[in-house]
């Protein structure tokens, strides 16, 4: 039954429904293509024993024609997302034996909704990272190319994905942790609007960008599992009490677009096969009846510095609960109760982590906080304003999802270097806007995405544009 | 921007992470690498603009004053190994 694991999510919610196969026998197709595959390392724990009594009472339920609307769809969660009773290791030493007391919103969700987790994918520690490597479970290896990075933080769920591994899988996106491993294993993933998905359950990092979104293998699939996702939550202080709209419905539906064009930022891009397939994909787009309008977003250019200053402050402060004392890592070498703090904090942390750790500590300290921190919310501000002027004129806003595609494991040492791999994702972050990457092309062989970034709670918009998109190209198909 | 010795010791107190001295000549790299980057934000007058510290206005809401069941005391504290009648246990800090 391989030919189950290729079929697309709305697919297989028609197979299933049609009776034309079951949901055991997707699950067992999909646990068995993880075992072959072990060595992409895309999972941290595969949940086969509770996948069993899942498929049970999901078949039992399509059968008696009481199916929910994601009955019996393998997924996977990324391994950020706490499930009770199960081990949320975020990547990272420090969570190694944390076995969750609670589950997630988005776990709750998804598993109200029918759906099966198979399993929980690895990513870059506590999602400080853009290739991978930061994991202390080992680095995920790039289905397409196994040499490369899949991309980070997300890029267990983004390989997972692109292997045929699950249907879809969920995935956090705090400066580009979603779209750019989605553009890099060529597959699609959305970011909504910030507050649109609870953060209830979802291991912190900097919590004014954080938020959970997915990665599927297209726009209509990734609109199907968004909209089980989404929705008002009031454990999450920041969750936005919003009606959640069809978005089923609306990645269908016949809407007319203006896609705004960051002018200076494309002539910029110093890769020509990226500016090339951009150029490509707006002028398809602009065939089938979209409208372009030339934009201005005159300091978005910095965006990254505000990010390094902002992501690394929320993230020192978030990560100070790692104490050695309630959860997480304790060292046994210990004598006072400083020791205590200092020796599990050392040991249990990565270096990556303990950079930002040491960036945000810095920045925030006395003597530094105004040039830096204040500095930088001042920026994101004027970054937000720029947006809200450009959508007075336009619906959707769109740009390449990175400046290259990806690049082998190990090839970057240079922090700064690393992190400008979220040169174009960060911006919706700070601004809190919905935003998503679709396989627009190749360069040098590996995949590259288009990124369109919507309005606030427009998140149907730019997944309609990227449906239509993906009907008029073939970039998003698996060959 | 330069890092000094002092600067590496007092993050490392605020952090309540170690540094090791092997590893602090490259740590003061990257982290002048990083704030060289983050240096640039100085290009722009932002005396008149108000600090953001969040896209989204009407945030902070509060869930209602239910009790629940979502989270057990029992549970939370059988992930730390060190505890007693309730109580997380710590190294002795009075004397």
């Amino acid at each position: 039954m391989s030919e189950l694991i290729n079929l697309s999510l709305t697919d297989q919610i028609l197979g299933l429904a049609n009776k034309s196969f079951s949901s055991r026998e997707i699950t067992e197709a999909y646990l068995n293509e993880i075992k072959k595959k072990e060595s992409l390392n895309c999972f941290i724990s595969v949940f086969e024993e509770e996948s069993e009594e899942k498929v049970l009472i999901a078949d039992e339920n399509i059968a008696k024609n009481k199916a929910r609307p994601l009955e019996g769809i393998p997924i996977a969660h990324k391994d950020i997302f706490c499930i009770k009773d199960k081990k949320t290791t975020c990547g990272s030493k420090m969570l190694s034996n944390f076995i969750s007391p609670y589950s997630s919103e988005v776990f709750s969700k998804l598993d109200t909704a029918g759906a099966i987790t198979i399993g929980k994918t690895n990513m870059d520690e506590f999602a400080m990272g853009s290739s991978n490597e930061t994991s202390f479970y080992g680095n995920v290896l790039n289905p397409i190319n196994e040499k490369f990075s899949p991309g980070g933080s997300s890029g267990g769920s983004a390989a997972a994905v692109r292997a045929n591994l699950c249907s879809f899988a969920t995935a956090t996106d705090t400066g580009g942790s979603i779209r750019q491993p989605a553009s890099f294993c060529g597959v699609t993933g959305i970011k909504p609007t910030y507050g649109r998905v609870s953060r209830w359950g979802m291991i912190a990092f900097a919590s004014s960008l954080d938020q959970a979104g997915v990665i599927a293998k297209n726009a209509k699939d990734a609109a199907i599992a968004l909209k089980y996702m989404s929705g008002f939550d009031q454990k999450d202080s920041t969750s936005l009490n919003e009606e959640v709209k069809d978005l089923q419905k609306e990645v269908d539906s016949d809407q007319e677009h203006i896609i705004g064009i960051p002018k200076e930022l494309i002539e910029n891009i110093k890769n020509d096969q990226v500016r090339d397939s951009f150029k490509n994909a707006i002028s398809t787009l602009e065939k089938d009846g979209a409208k372009i309008e030339e934009i201005n977003l005159p300091h978005i250019q910095y965006s990254l510095p505000a990010y390094y200053v902002i992501a690394p402050a929320e993230c020192s402060a978030n990560l100070a609960r790692y104490d050695g004392i309630r959860f997480g890592h304790r060292s046994k070498s210990v004598s006072s109760l400083e020791d205590l703090y200092v020796n599990s904090r050392t040991e249990g942390f990565g270096k990556e982590v303990k950079n930002r750790i040491f960036i945000g500590t810095f920045c925030l300290s006395a003597g530094y906080y105004d040039a830096f921190y204040n500095k930088a919310l001042k920026i994101r501000n004027l970054i937000k304003s720029d947006f809200d002027e450009a959508f007075k004129k336009v619906s959707s806003i769109a740009m390449p999802t990175c400046s290259d595609s990806s690049f082998e494991l190990g090839s970057i040492s240079d922090p700064v270097e690393m992190y400008e791999q979220d040169i174009y994702t960060i911006p919706a972050n700070l601004a809190g806007l919905p935003a998503l990457s679709i396989p627009s092309g190749t360069a040098d062989e590996m995949p590259i995405g288009l990124q369109l970034i919507g309005n606030y709670l427009e998140e149907g918009r730019i997944l309609n544009l990227a449906n239509k998109f993906q009907k008029l190209t073939d970039f998003h198909e698996f060959k | 921007m330069k890092i000094t010795e002092q600067d590496l010791k007092n993050i490392s107190l605020l952090s309540k992470i170690k540094i090791d001295e092997e590893t602090s000549n490259s740590l003061i790299k990257d982290l002048e690498s990083i704030l060289t980057m983050v240096n640039k934000m100085d290009e722009i007058d932002t005396s008149k603009i108000n600090p953001l510290t969040h896209p989204i206005e009407n945030t902070q809401t509060l869930r209602d004053d239910i009790e629940t069941k979502d989270i057990e005391r029992e549970k939370l504290q059988e992930l730390s190994k060190e505890k007693d009648s309730g109580f997380y246990l710590t190294p002795k800090v009075i004397e």
